[in-house]
Order: C-alpha cells, then structure tokens, then sequence
C-alpha cells in the first residue's frame, strides 16, 4: 500500500484508528512520500533466481507438543481489565 | 441472455487441538465465558506465541488429503485489523509461505465428475467471541475461541452452481474427518465458509463484480443463499435494479436475503507483514514423511476393498464408510471375530441404534474394535445368545471402564448352557404347564409352540442354545 495522497492517507489513518492533528499530518505524509521514493527504487533490484528471505535471523522456530496447561484463573487475568461484566471483558457498544 | 455462475470458496475449519494454536490454552468447544484464557491469547503486552507442533501436523495432513503441494519452510504473518474480538489488534495467520499449495480435490454431482483446484491452505488462529448486551448497553467480549487453531482452505473459482458447492464441502468434510483433522461440526461452527461469488454471460471470460457471503455454517442456508445471490446479480445485471458493488454481504436465513455489511476490504488494507515473533516453520524429511506415513486410507478406496474383499453390500459399506470412528471400529472387530457381514450388521443396526437413543453422532462412537469383536465371536461360537449379547453392547456403551465380554457373560450368568438335562427338565414342566397349548400345535397351529418354546428360555434365562431348544421340544411333544 504506497501513501500517495492525502486522500490514502486518510485511509490509512480509518484503518489504524489514528487521530492525528493537521500539523502531524502534514509531516507524516512527507516522511511516507519520501519512503515511497525508496521503496521504487527497491523494486527496480533485480530479483530473478533469487530465493526469497523468510526471516531476517538465520533461524527457525521451535514448537511445543499439544498439551492443555490452564495456568491463570479469569478472576487473575481480568484484574487489570477496565470493565468485566459477568466473566466478560466489556467494551463500548460495537453494533447499533 | 444466458449466464454462468463463478464461485469460489473459503472454507474455515477448526483443528482437532487439545491446546491453542500459539498457547497451552484449552482449545475445547464452549467452556464458561473466558475460561480457556491465559495472557497470551487475551494480547497481553510482552507475551510471545509459540507454535503448537501438532497444528502443522494438522495442516500438513490437510494439504496432503487435498493433494497439494506443502511448503517445507512455511511462516507466519500479521494480518492487522482493529475489533475487539482481536485482542492483538492483529490475526496471526499466513499469506508468504502458507503450509500446503496448489491442490486438487474431485468433487462427483448429476452432471459428472469435476476437478476443483485448490489455491492454498493457510493456518491460523481464531477470533473471539462478541455478545451484544441490551442490558447494559455494552458489547462483551469472550477470548475462549481466541487462537484456537484453524485453517482455511481457498478454492480457485471453479465451483458454479450450488450443487457443486454442496458436493465440494461434503467431499472436504469427508476427507478431513478421515484423516481428523477436524470433527467438522458446522452446527458447533468447526467448520464454515465465506462464498465468493459473481455472475457473468455464459462464454464471457471477463468476471462479474464479486460479493462475498461470511460465516455461513449450514449446507442447506448455503444453497439458499447462493441461489438468492445469483438472481439478485442477474436482475441487477439485465433490469438495473441495483448497482451491483464489490462488498461482504449477511445472509439472513429466516428472511432468505442477503444484506450488504461493508466494502469489500482488499489484502492491502490489511498490511500484511512476516509475524517477527515466530521464526519460520521448517519441515524436515522425518515430519514430512512421517505424516505422509501416518495418512488413513481414502474413503472411496476403503469402500472398494470392503464390497470387492470382504463381500459387504453397497448400502453396508457406504453406511461404514461414512465415518473414521466407524471403519476403525469394524475392521478392528473384523480382524477378531473374522465375519465382515455380522460386524457389518452389528454396527449398522445394533450400535446405530444405541447411538440414536443417546443422541450421538457415529464420529462419536467411542466403542473398542476389537472387544466388539470378541462380543460378536461369542455369539457366532454359540457361547453367549443375541439378546445377551445385546446387553452386554448395552453396557460397553454404557461403562466408563473397558467391559471384557466373556468375562462380563461369564459374571452375569449370560454363558450359554450346555446343561441338557435342564434343558429336557424345563421342556417337560412346560409342556405338562399347557395341555392346551401342545394340543394346538398338534392341531396344526404353528404359533402354539411358541408360546412353551417362549416359557422354556424365560425359565432358562436364554442360556441356551435356541436351535437345539426348539429341537429337543418338538422330539419331547412328538414323543406324547
């Protein structure tokens, strides 16, 4: 997804859920138009035959076998929730 | 003008986990609210997923079922979007190296055999749960479904018409319960799917404007669906009745419409990323070869073998065929009782019905092959008799513990008598008990031995063997 205007901007900003001023969004889209200048020029390398990089660390992931383990009660985990209602993590209204 | 239908599918389905996906967490159906939860799966700031072994296992034997091609370094991505139901604010899913690629599955309807092909598998973790309270006016949020591990399986969009839809997900379901990955329940939800559709003129090579139905868990709710979503497309294509956008659309079964929920997002809104935090997947030699060791049998091949080597009928081996937990049961039994018709017969009809009356489904038949076949033997060897042997079923299904059947017949008295001196006892007190009913008999009435062959086995308690009963009888009645 290139930022190209103000208006993919504004798209961007919906999907991350931002709230920026009219000042930070003047400068943040001049630092994303600058990176797409780069991120052209990364696409005119040559990439034929060449493997794709899966990860940037030269290694790979361990795995754990399928075990239930219940180490926290509810009452733990939601003590640091703002609202809980009945067991339930309770958040504003999503649907009319 | 005439039109095709273009259909492709997403189907979800959960894995048959213990634990999640990325945590120890429970992973089982249900659960009270928020239950199976630990900081991991709730997001938590500064906890790390690590990859449960036999959620690759899973999606390896999926691809393999399907006949893809699996990818020996497979990784995981970000897939960033904002509900609360996403704790991390982002699912972790795969879109660079998803596990298995390139597949084919043959689907068979009324107008023949067709290829479908299979885009990619990918696994990933589930969303939560969202309760939208009137009460409180709140939404409530549950993560017990959060990471339970799931893989979605993306056809091309080879499907067009509902039948071939319908064809195409009872084949999926078949094959991964054979090979259990997955129970597939649809009404549990372990098994949905997302319908992609569009409709454009028949010989067109230009596709239609596409929508896409979420979340639909019923065969017959897809069926309706699609066909309402064809006609609207092509009312809104030849009377201009709508403008036909691309967008996710809401069936609503109990008013057979569909409704528009959003535009469409496309894979950029996502801003897909390789997930930093798991290092990639690599497949060895000695996993891959292992699950490609470990796959069951094909159903169809498995039907083949019964009709053609074991002399079952169509209808017995369909019926068989129709479930893992099933065929595992009977070739168990088969292999110690060496009848395949009465395990057949056993199975079909006896345990069929036990499992009606407890209101289970054949995939969970929990039953031990091989003591079924010990039970079944006992009765063909004449040991214990059918009724007997019935309940002895009865408490196999019953018992937390194993039940051994000659011992469990040997305990409760069910071990068919060789006695006949009991036997020509009862015989003669019975026929003395009903001058009126031998009279009958030797009048021709057939029913009326009956009646003292019935009062002979209810004195014996069934311990005996019936054929030679209803022969010493009728020599004793001969012999007034």
């Amino acid at each position: 997804m290139l930022i190209t205007d103000k208006e993919s901007f504004k798209r961007l900003q919906k999907l991350n859920q931002l709230a920026l001023t009219e000042k930070e969004e003047t400068d943040v889209l001049a630092f994303f138009t600058a990176r797409n200048e780069d991120i052209t020029a990364l696409g005119a390398v040559d990439t034929e035959n060449v493997e794709r990089m899966v990860h940037v660390m030269p290694m790979e992931t361990v795995v754990r076998e399928d075990k239930e383990i219940k180490l926290f009660t509810r009452d733990e985990l939601q003590k640091s929730a703002p609202e809980s209602y009945e067991g339930y993590w309770q958040v504003p209204r999503l649907v009319e | 003008m005439r039109y095709e239908t273009v259909i492709g599918l997403e189907v979800h389905v959960e894995l048959a986990t213990e634990s999640k996906i990325f945590c120890s967490c429970s992973a089982k159906f249900g659960g009270e609210q928020n239950d199976h939860v630990c900081p991991a799966c709730c997001g938590m700031p500064g906890m790390l997923p690590v990859v449960n072994k036999h959620v690759v296992d899973l999606g390896m034997t999926a691809g393999m079922m399907l006949n893809c091609d699996i990818n020996r370094t497979t990784t995981f991505d970000k897939k960033s979007y904002y509900y609360p139901d996403l704790p991390c604010s982002y699912q972790t899913t795969q879109w660079f190296a998803p596990v298995a690629v390139n597949g084919l599955v043959d689907i068979e309807t009324s107008k023949g055999k067709k290829s479908i092909r299979i885009k990619q598998i990918h696994m990933e973790e589930d969303a939560g749960k969202l309760v939208h309270d009137d009460w409180t006016d709140t939404s409530l949020v549950d993560f017990n479904r959060t990471s339970v591990p799931l893989i979605e399986i993306v056809s091309q969009p080879d499907l067009s018409s509902a039948e071939e839809v319908i064809a195409y997900l009872e084949r999926l379901r078949s094959l991964l319960r054979f090979a259990k990955v997955s129970d597939c329940r649809m009404e549990q939800g372990s098994m949905r799917c997302d319908v992609n559709l569009s409709v454009r003129p028949e010989g067109s090579d230009k596709l239609g404007v596409r929508t896409e139905m979420k979340n639909m868990n019923s065969l017959t709710a897809i069926t309706r669906a699609i066909e309402y979503e064809v006609a609207r497309h092509i009312d809104a294509i030849e009377n201009g009745t709508e403008e036909l956008v691309q967008e996710t659309r809401r069936w609503d079964d109990v008013k057979g419409k569909s409704y528009a929920m959003r535009n469409k997002e496309t894979a950029g809104d996502y801003r897909y990323f390789p997930d930093p935090n798991i290092m990639p997947v690599v497949i060895d030699d000695a996993w891959y070869n292992g699950i490609k060791a470990s796959l069951p049998e094909f159903p169809e091949i498995k039907r083949a073998r019964y009709i053609d080597e074991l002399g079952l009928t169509e209808y017995d081996a369909d019926l068989l065929t129709a479930s893992r937990a099933f065929c595992d049961c009977f070739e168990a039994a088969y292999e110690v009782c060496g009848s395949a018709k009465e395990v057949a017969n056993w199975l079909i009809s006896d345990c069929m019905n036990i499992l009606n009356r407890k209101q289970m489904t054949v995939d969970e038949l929990k039953l031990d092959g091989k003591t079924l076949g010990e039970l079944i033997k006992l009765c063909m060897d004449g040991k214990v008799n059918r009724g007997n042997a019935k309940k002895i079923l009865m408490e196999m299904f019953d018992s937390e513990t194993p039940i051994d059947p000659a011992a469990y017949a040997e305990a409760n008295g069910f071990i068919v008598s060789n006695d006949t001196g009991k036997m020509d006892e009862v015989i003669k007190a019975a026929v003395a008990a009903d001058p009126k009913a031998v009279a009958d008999f030797k009048g021709g009435k057939e029913k009326a031995l009956l009646a003292i062959f019935g009062k002979c086995m209810k004195e014996l308690k069934g311990n005996c063997d019936p054929q030679k009963l209803r022969e010493a009888l009728l020599k004793h009645i001969d012999s007034l």
